[in-house]
C-alpha cells in the first residue's frame, strides 16, 4: 500500500463520510428531473413538491446548487438528540444511535444548516453526545481483555477511532495470556 | 333597568380587577393606578364612585367576604376593609417584596387565601390574622386561588402550569391532587398571557371546575377523577380565553376572549349568547352579579362595562337557584336539561333540547349556530316572547363566505395568497403597498419573481401557465384583474382587465394545460397558449378570458359564489344554490364548466356533512376535482369525464389517521398527487400555516375501508384505490385501447387480486373468490387463478374460473368493450377527452433516449474469444437483440400449447443436434443440476411438476410491467424493451385470436437456427420461478410427442379451445414433466402413463401437505439459484 503507515491501520473519517454518503435521505427537490441512472443506482424522478429519497451525496450536491431542501432525518432534531444525550450521560451503556449518525449529521449540517431548525443547538448537542460517548469508550479501555470486546451501539466513526489502539492492545494482551512462556522468551 | 350597556372608565389603563359585593350592591374595581373604586350597581354611569387610596402600587386583586372586602396590590400588602368602606384598612398579610397575585375568601368568610409571586400560598383566618397556614407545592409564582363551594377544597393555579387541589377540611391542609398540563406555563408577569385568567372556577354543584387550557379551550375537570371531563368550544369563540366567570346558580358560564364575550350553558356545553358590542381591549376579569341578571367586566383599558340582562327573559335567570344548578353535571343528563328554558316546559322544548345535546357532541368544530348568535336572539325578540304557547328554536346556519383555495388571512403583516402544487404567492404588507413574492416548487420549470403591488391584490390564483391577481375597488380605482403568464419577457404577455365601478371580484382562477417545456426560458408566445382565466364578480357574472387576454364568455352565477379552481380543461366552481338549510348544511353545489365550449360537464351537490364547511377545493394530479371539508374528509370526483355521471368518492378521512392519535393537529391541503395527499400539518388549534413556509408533508390516500387491519382488507383497499385512479386514466383514453402504463398497472393489480383469491381459497370462501376472479383484468391472470384453485383442490371453483375465463375470451376483448362503452356514451354525450398536445411540440422531442435515463444494462461486448463453444451454425445468434427475445417470449407464452411446442423444439435442438460434450456445456447450469443432483429429487420433481405448467400459464412471466416496479437494481433489466413491447401486449390478444396466419407463420419456422432463441426464452422462464424446468431427456421428447399430437399447426387452434380441453392440456403437460424426471431417476422408460400419473399425483399431494399452503411461491422462490437474470422478482 502506498498509504503512510498512520493511515494503513484504519480508514480515515473522510472515507467514512464518503461511505455514509451512500445512505438515502429525503429531499424536497426544487427542480424536476426524470429518473436518472447513476453508478450506484437509479434515483428519482424528482417531481417538486413531492419528496424523494436520494443518496446523501446527491442531496448535498443538489443542495449546494440550491436545487433542493433536505428533509432532516427523524433522529436529527433537538428533542431526539437531547433525549439521547440525557441517556448517554445517565446510563452506563452506549445509547442507540444510527450507525453513521456522526458522518451524516456532519455532512447534512455542513451543507444544509438552513434546512434545520436550530442548527447551532444541534451541533452542540452532537458534540456533547460525541464527547459523552468518547468518555465511555475511554472508560472501556480499562475493561479491555485479550479475547473479545463487546460494545453494542458503537457507531462507525467511534469504532474507527478506537480500532488502531484496541486492536494492537488486544494483540498484546493475547500474547500475554495465551503464551506466557513465549512471552518469557521474547523478553 | 334598561338593557343598555354601561361603560365607565374606572381606572387608568393596565390590569384591572373587579369584584361584586356578595349581595351584589356594589362593584369594586382596582387597577394599576393603585386606586379602588366602589360602584353602586343601582346607579348609572354618571355616578361618582367612592375611592380608596391606600395602596401604594397597582391593585392586582380584589376579593369580597361577608361584610368585608379585601385588596391585594403590587406593594405586597393585603388590606381588609369593611363593606363599602374606603378607609381604615387592616393589613392582613404581606408578601416579601413581591406583588400579591390573588386573594380569595372562602364561602363561609372565615379564611382568606393569599397568593403572591412567592411559591407559597398563605391561608389566613379572618378572625385571627396570626393564624396562618403556609402551603407550599408550586415551583413558581402562584397566580390564582379559588375555593370549592363547600370550602373544603381549594385550588391554586401556578405559573409553573400546575393546578394543585388542596384539601382544607382538616386542621392541616393537604395536597389532594396535582393536575399538570392543563393550564399554560406563564412565568413572565409582563407578558399579556400572565394577565389571562387561569383560575379554576368551581361549579356551584362542587362536582367539577372549569378552567381555560393552554389550548384555548374551556374544559371541565371532574372532582371524582381529576381528569378532563368535557370541553366547551365553539368556532366563534376562538383565541386565548382571558377570563371566566360562573353565574351564581351555576347555569351559565361566561368566558371572554379577544373576539368577544360568550355565555355558555353549563348543562349542554353549548354557547348560548354572545355580547354584541365590540371589545376594545382585552378583558381582564368577568363577573356575574350575585343578585341581578348582569354581567360586568373590566379590561386592560381600565374600563368597567356592565351588561344588564345578558340572559334573555325567556331563559332561566342566572341568579335564582334551581334544582338544576345543583344537579348540573358534566355529561349532560336528561333530567337536568329541561330547566334551560323554563320550569314549566312542555314536551316540545324537551325534545328540542335533547336534540341539541345530541348534536352538541359532534359539533365541536362547527361554524353554524343554532340559536346562540346574540343578534339572532335579540333581534328575533318576538320569536322568543311573542307567542307564549309555542316556543321554537330557529336554526340559523351561517353561510360560509367565499374563499380562494390556498389563501390565508393577513397575520403579522404577512399572508399567503395562493399555495398549491405549482407554487406559493406570499404577500408582505408594507402599509403603503404590498410586496408580492411568487415562488414555485419546481424552479426548473418556472422562474420565481416578486413585485411591488400598489393595488393591494387580495385574490390570486397560480395556474400552470400564469398567475392571476385581483384587487378590490378602492377610492378612485375600480377593481381589476391582472394576468401574468410565466416565461414571457417582463410584461410582454401581461394584461389587466378592469371591472366597472363598484363591482367586486369574488374569486379568480387561472388554469391551463401543464407546460411541455420549461417556462424559465423566456420566449415568444407558446403555441399552447397561456391557459385560461376565470373571474367571478359580485354582479353575479362568471367571466372567461383566455390566457392571451381575449374575453370569451360571460356566464351567470347561480346563487352565491363560494370558491373555484381551474384545471387544464375546465373550471370547478362551487356555489350555493339558494341559501343554507335550516339543519346546518351549507347546501353547496359544484359545477365543472369546460373551457372549450363553456358547457357544463358535471353538476353535483358537494358531500359536506351538516354543520361542516368547505375548506379547500383543488384538482388532483390526474385531473379529478378534490374537496376537503372542515370535518377532515377528502373527497374526489374520479370519473369526472363522464358527463353528469360522476360521483364523489371518499379518498381520505384524516380523523382516522394513525398519526393523529394522541395529537392535536389538522391538515391544511395543498394538493393531491397520485396516491398522496400533500398538505401542511398544523399543530394544535392553528388554522393557517404561518411563516416561514412549512414543509409540505405527504399523507397516503386511504379509502375509508373498515377492515384495513387485515392483510386482505388492505389489499382490497389498495385495489379499490388503484382502480379508481386507473378509471380516471381509462376515461381519458378516447379511441385508444389502452396504454403501456395502464397495462402495467393492471397487471400489478391482477397480482394483488390473485393474492386475495388465494387467501379466499384458503379460507374456503368460494363466493368471494369468484367475485375476485371477475375483477381480473388480463385473461392470462385467469390461469393463475385456476392454478390457485387447483392447488386447494377446489375443483368446482376451478371450473367456474375456467368458465369465466372462456366467457372473457369468447366475449369481446375487455379493452374493446370498454372502448365500446365509451363510444356508446358518446352517442349521448361526448366524453371529454384530454386535450391533445399539438404535434408542433411533440416533434421537438427526439426518439433518442436521454443520456441518463437509459436503465438497460450496458450492451454486451462481443468477445469471440470468450464465446461459448457450440456448433458454428447457432453461434450467429449468440447475442439476440433484447427486443427480439422479449417478443419471442411474449409470443411463446401467449398460449400454453405454444409453450409445449417450444419445449419440444428446444428439446429437439438441445439433445438431438448437440449430443457432444460441447452440447452439454451449452446447457445452463441449473439444467445440469436438475439432471444430475439426485438428492432433492422428490421435491424437485414435485415442484417441477407444479411449476412447469404454472410457468406456462403464468400471466406475469411475460408482462412488461411486472419487473419494473419491484426491481432492486434498475440497471440489470430492460425497461426500455418492455416498454417497447407493451404495445404488442394488447394487440397480441387480438393478434392471436384473429390473425391465424401470423401464428402459422411462426410455427412453420425452421427449427434449425432457433435453438438459441428457444434457449433464451426457456432460460427466462426458468428464472421467473426460480425453478428449473424439468430437464427433458431425449426420451421425453418422444413420449410427449406421443401424447400430445405434436405439430406446428396445433397451437394456433389451442387458444380458443373450451375449458375442459385446456385443463386436459395442463394435466397432460404435468404428466409429461413428471414422467420426464421419473425417467431420469429410474431409467425406466417403459413406465405406463397411468402409473406415472398416479405416482405424480401422490408425490404432489405429499409436497402440498408439507409445503404449508403456498401454491404460488411468491417472492422468495425465484431468487434461489439464479444469477444474472433479474426478471425474477415476479411477486415482490
Amino acid at each position: 500500500m502506498a498509504l503512510p503507515v498512520s493511515l494503513r491501520t484504519s480508514v480515515i473519517p473522510q472515507e467514512l463520510e464518503l461511505v455514509a454518503c451512500e445512505q438515502l435521505v429525503e429531499i424536497v427537490p426544487l427542480v424536476a428531473m426524470e429518473r436518472t441512472a447513476f453508478i450506484s443506482g437509479a434515483y428519482g424522478p424528482l417531481r417538486p413538491p413531492s419528496k424523494c429519497k436520494v443518496p446523501i451525496w446527491m442531496a448535498a450536491n443538489l443542495k449546494m446548487k440550491k436545487k433542493c431542501h433536505i428533509v432532516p432525518p427523524e433522529w436529527l432534531n433537538v428533542e431526539y438528540l437531547q433525549d439521547r444525550l440525557t441517556r448517554e450521560t445517565t446510563e452506563p451503556q452506549f445509547s442507540e444511535m444510527p450507525f453513521r449518525f456522526a458522518e451524516i449529521a456532519k455532512v447534512l449540517l455542513d451543507v444544509a444548516s438552513d434546512d434545520f431548525q436550530n442548527s447551532d443547538r444541534l451541533r452542540s448537542l452532537l458534540k456533547d453526545i460525541r464527547e459523552a460517548r468518547q468518555a465511555k469508550s475511554r472508560e472501556g479501555l480499562s475493561k479491555l481483555d485479550h479475547s473479545d470486546l463487546n460494545l453494542p451501539n458503537l457507531c462507525a466513526i467511534e469504532i474507527n477511532e478506537i480500532r488502531p489502539f484496541f486492536v494492537r492492545a488486544m494483540g498484546v494482551l493475547t500474547q500475554l495470556t495465551k503464551d506466557p512462556a513465549g512471552q518469557q522468551m521474547t523478553y | 333597568m334598561s338593557d343598555q350597556v354601561l361603560t365607565s372608565t374606572a381606572n387608568c389603563a393596565g390590569y384591572t380587577c373587579l369584584a361584586f359585593a356578595r349581595d351584589g350592591s356594589r362593584i369594586y374595581t382596582g387597577g394599576s393606578d393603585s386606586l379602588v373604586r366602589i360602584w353602586k350597581t343601582d346607579l348609572g354611569t354618571d355616578e361618582e364612585p367612592d375611592l380608596s387610596v391606600d395602596a401604594a402600587e397597582g391593585i392586582t386583586t380584589l376579593a369580597v367576604g361577608k361584610d368585608i372586602w379585601l385588596s391585594g396590590s403590587a406593594d405586597n400588602l393585603v388590606r381588609q376593609y369593611a363593606k363599602g368602606e374606603t378607609q381604615d384598612p387592616i393589613t392582613i398579610t404581606s408578601a416579601k417584596a413581591v406583588p400579591i397575585r390573588c386573594v380569595a375568601v372562602d364561602p363561609k368568610s372565615q379564611r382568606v387565601a393569599v397568593t403572591s409571586d412567592e411559591m407559597e400560598v398563605k391561608v389566613i383566618s379572618l378572625e385571627d390574622t396570626t393564624d396562618m397556614k403556609v402551603l407550599s407545592g408550586h415551583r413558581k409564582a402562584v397566580r390564582r386561588v379559588t375555593w370549592h363551594p363547600s370550602g373544603s377544597l381549594m385550588t391554586t393555579c401556578g405559573a409553573d402550569g400546575r393546578i394543585i387541589v388542596w384539601n382544607m377540611s382538616g386542621d392541616e391542609p393537604k395536597e389532594e391532587k396535582v393536575i399538570e398540563g392543563v393550564i399554560p406555563e406563564v412565568s413572565d408577569p409582563e407578558s399579556p398571557e400572565f394577565s389571562h385568567d387561569c383560575s379554576a372556577i368551581w361549579h356551584t354543584s362542587g362536582l367539577h371546575f372549569f378552567v381555560a387550557t393552554k389550548g384555548h379551550e374551556i374544559v371541565t375537570i371532574s372532582r371524582n377523577t381529576w381528569t378532563k371531563a368535557s370541553t366547551y368550544s365553539d368556532d366563534a369563540a376562538t383565541g386565548a380565553i382571558t377570563s371566566l366567570a360562573m353565574s351564581r346558580n351555576g347555569l351559565y358560564l361566561a368566558s371572554a376572549t379577544k373576539g368577544g364575550i360568550f355565555i355558555w350553558s353549563t348543562q349542554n356545553r353549548r354557547m348560548l349568547f354572545r355580547f354584541n358590542g365590540a371589545l376594545n381591549a382585552m378583558v381582564t376579569q368577568l363577573a356575574f352579579s350575585p343578585s341581578q341578571n348582569m354581567l360586568a367586566w373590566t379590561d386592560v383599558d381600565g374600563v368597567l362595562t356592565r351588561w344588564p340582562n345578558p340572559i334573555p327573559a325567556t331563559a332561566p335567570d342566572p341568579v335564582t337557584i334551581t334544582n338544576a344548578s345543583a344537579s348540573a353535571t358534566v355529561p349532560v343528563k336528561r333530567a337536568a336539561t329541561p330547566t334551560l328554558f323554563d320550569k314549566d316546559e312542555d314536551a316540545k322544548i324537551n325534545a328540542d333540547v335533547d336534540l341539541d345535546d345530541d348534536m352538541g357532541i359532534d359539533l365541536d368544530n362547527d361554524d353554524w349556530i343554532l340559536d346562540d348568535l346574540g343578534d339572532g336572539m335579540i333581534d328575533d325578540e318576538k320569536k322568543w316572547s311573542g307567542k307564549d304557547g309555542i316556543r321554537e328554536m330557529v336554526s340559523v346556519t351561517k353561510a360560509q363566505p367565499a374563499f380562494q383555495p390556498g389563501s390565508t388571512p393577513m397575520e403579522n403583516k404577512k399572508r399567503y395568497l395562493a399555495y398549491n402544487m405549482v407554487g406559493v404567492i406570499e404577500v408582505t404588507d408594507q402599509d403603503t403597498h404590498h410586496i408580492v413574492n411568487v415562488e414555485f416548487h419546481d424552479r426548473s420549470a418556472r422562474k420565481s419573481y416578486h413585485f411591488t403591488d400598489h393595488f393591494k391584490y387580495d385574490l390570486a390564483s397560480l395556474g400552470e401557465r400564469g398567475a392571476l391577481y385581483a384587487c378590490q375597488p378602492e377610492n378612485d380605482h375600480p377593481a381589476h384583474v391582472m394576468y401574468k403568464p410565466y416565461g414571457l419577457w417582463a410584461s410582454q404577455g401581461e394584461w389587466t382587465y378592469e371591472l366597472p365601478k363598484g363591482t367586486k371580484v369574488l374569486g379568480i382562477a387561472a388554469g391551463g394545460p401543464p407546460p411541455t417545456k420549461s417556462l424559465r426560458m423566456q420566449s415568444d408566445a407558446d403555441i399552447q397558449g397561456n391557459g385560461n382565466a376565470v373571474i367571478a364578480t359580485s354582479d353575479g357574472e362568471l367571466i372567461f378570458l383566455t390566457g392571451g387576454g381575449v374575453e370569451r364568455c360571460c356566464l351567470s352565477l347561480q346563487g352565491d359564489y363560494v370558491s373555484m379552481v381551474a384545471g387544464p380543461e375546465w373550471v370547478f366552481i362551487v356555489h350555493r344554490d339558494g341559501s343554507t338549510t335550516m339543519d346546518g348544511s351549507q347546501n353547496l353545489t359544484g359545477r365543472l364548466i369546460k373551457f372549450d365550449d363553456y358547457c357544463l360537464l358535471q353538476k353535483d351537490t358537494l358531500p359536506i356533512a351538516k354543520g361542516q364547511t368547505l375548506k379547500w377545493i383543488g384538482i388532483s394530479e390526474e385531473g379529478a376535482p378534490v374537496i376537503y371539508d372542515s370535518s377532515g374528509v377528502l373527497n374526489a370526483l374520479p370519473r369526472f369525464r363522464l358527463p353528469f355521471a360522476a360521483t364523489w368518492t371518499r379518498v381520505l378521512n384524516t380523523n382516522a389517521l394513525a398519526r393523529r392519535e394522541g395529537k392535536q393537529e389538522s391538515y391544511w391541503p395543498v394538493g393531491v398527487s397520485g396516491e398522496t395527499f400533500m398538505c401542511l400539518i398544523l399543530k394544535g388549534r392553528q388554522e393557517h400555516p404561518e411563516f416561514p413556509r412549512p414543509l409540505i408533508q405527504e399523507l397516503p390516500l386511504q379509502l375509508p375501508f373498515k377492515r384495513t387491519e387485515t392483510k386482505d382488507g388492505q389489499l382490497e383497499e389498495h385495489l379499490a384505490r388503484e382502480t379508481m385512479l386507473l378509471d380516471i386514466i381509462r376515461d381519458g383514453l378516447g379511441d385508444e385501447l389502452g396504454t403501456d402504463e395502464i397495462a402495467r398497472r393492471e397487471l400489478a393489480l391482477d397480482k394483488e387480486i390473485i393474492q386475495l383469491i388465494q387467501s379466499a381459497c384458503k379460507a374456503d370462501k368460494l363466493a368471494r373468490a369468484i367475485d375476485l376472479v371477475k375483477l381480473l383484468h388480463h385473461t392470462a391472470s385467469f390461469e393463475m387463478a385456476i392454478k390457485v384453485a387447483q392447488f386447494y383442490h377446489l375443483l368446482g371453483l376451478r371450473e367456474k374460473i375456467e368458465a369465466l375465463r372462456d366467457d372473457r375470451e369468447d366475449g369481446d376483448d375487455r379493452l374493446e368493450k370498454a372502448r365500446e362503452k365509451r363510444r356508446d356514451r358518446e352517442r349521448d354525450f361526448v366524453p371529454v377527452a384530454p386535450p391533445r398536445q399539438l404535434a408542433f411540440t411533440e416533434s421537438s422531442s427526439s426518439s433518442m433516449p436521454k443520456p441518463f435515463s437509459d436503465f438497460r444494462p450496458p450492451p454486451m461486448i462481443h468477445r469471440p474469444g470468450l464465446e461459448r463453444a457450440g456448433p458454428s451454425g447457432t453461434n450467429a445468434s449468440t447475442i439476440p437483440t433484447a427486443a427480439k427475445s422479449t417478443q419471442q417470449s411474449i409470443a411463446t407464452s401467449e398460449s400454453t400449447s405454444s409453450w409445449d411446442l417450444d419445449d419440444s423444439q428446444f428439446q429437439d435442438e438441445e439433445y438431438v443436434a448437440n449430443p457432444t460434450p460441447d452440447g452439454k456445456r451449452k446447457r445452463s447450469e441449473e439444467r445440469e443440476v436438475t439432471i444430475n443432483t439426485g438428492a432433492a429429487e422428490s421435491k424437485r420433481r414435485a415442484v417441477g411438476s407444479e411449476a412447469a405448467p404454472q410457468a406456462r400459464a403464468n400471466p406475469f412471466a411475460r408482462k412488461p410491467g411486472a419487473d419494473t416496479n419491484a426491481r432492486p437494481n434498475p440497471f440489470s433489466s430492460r425497461p426500455a424493451d418492455t416498454l417497447m413491447n407493451q404495445k404488442s401486449l394488447h394487440k397480441s390478444e387480438s393478434f392471436f385470436t384473429k390473425v391465424d396466419a401470423a401464428e402459422a407463420d411462426k410455427s412453420k419456422r425452421p427449427l434449425k437456427g432457433k435453438a438459441k432463441e428457444k434457449k433464451e426464452s426457456g432460460g427466462r422462464q426458468t428464472t421467473l420461478f426460480g425453478l428449473p424446468p424439468p430437464a427433458p431427456p431425449s426420451i421425453s421428447t418422444t413420449s410427449s410427442s406421443d401424447k400430445k399430437t405434436p405439430g406446428p399447426g396445433r397451437p394456433k387452434k389451442k387458444q380458443p379451445t373450451p375449458a375442459p380441453s385446456v385443463a386436459e392440456e395442463t394435466q397432460q403437460s404435468t404428466v409429461i414433466d413428471s414422467q420426464a424426471t421419473e425417467i431420469i431417476d429410474t431409467g425406466d422408460s417403459q413406465a405406463t402413463e397411468m402409473d406415472v400419473n398416479m405416482g405424480d399425483e401422490t408425490q404432489r399431494t405429499e409436497v402440498v401437505d408439507g409445503n404449508e399452503d403456498e401454491p404460488i411461491e411468491w417472492p422468495e422462490s425465484p431468487a434461489a439459484g439464479e444469477s444474472g437474470l433479474p426478471e425474477v422478482e415476479v411477486g415482490a
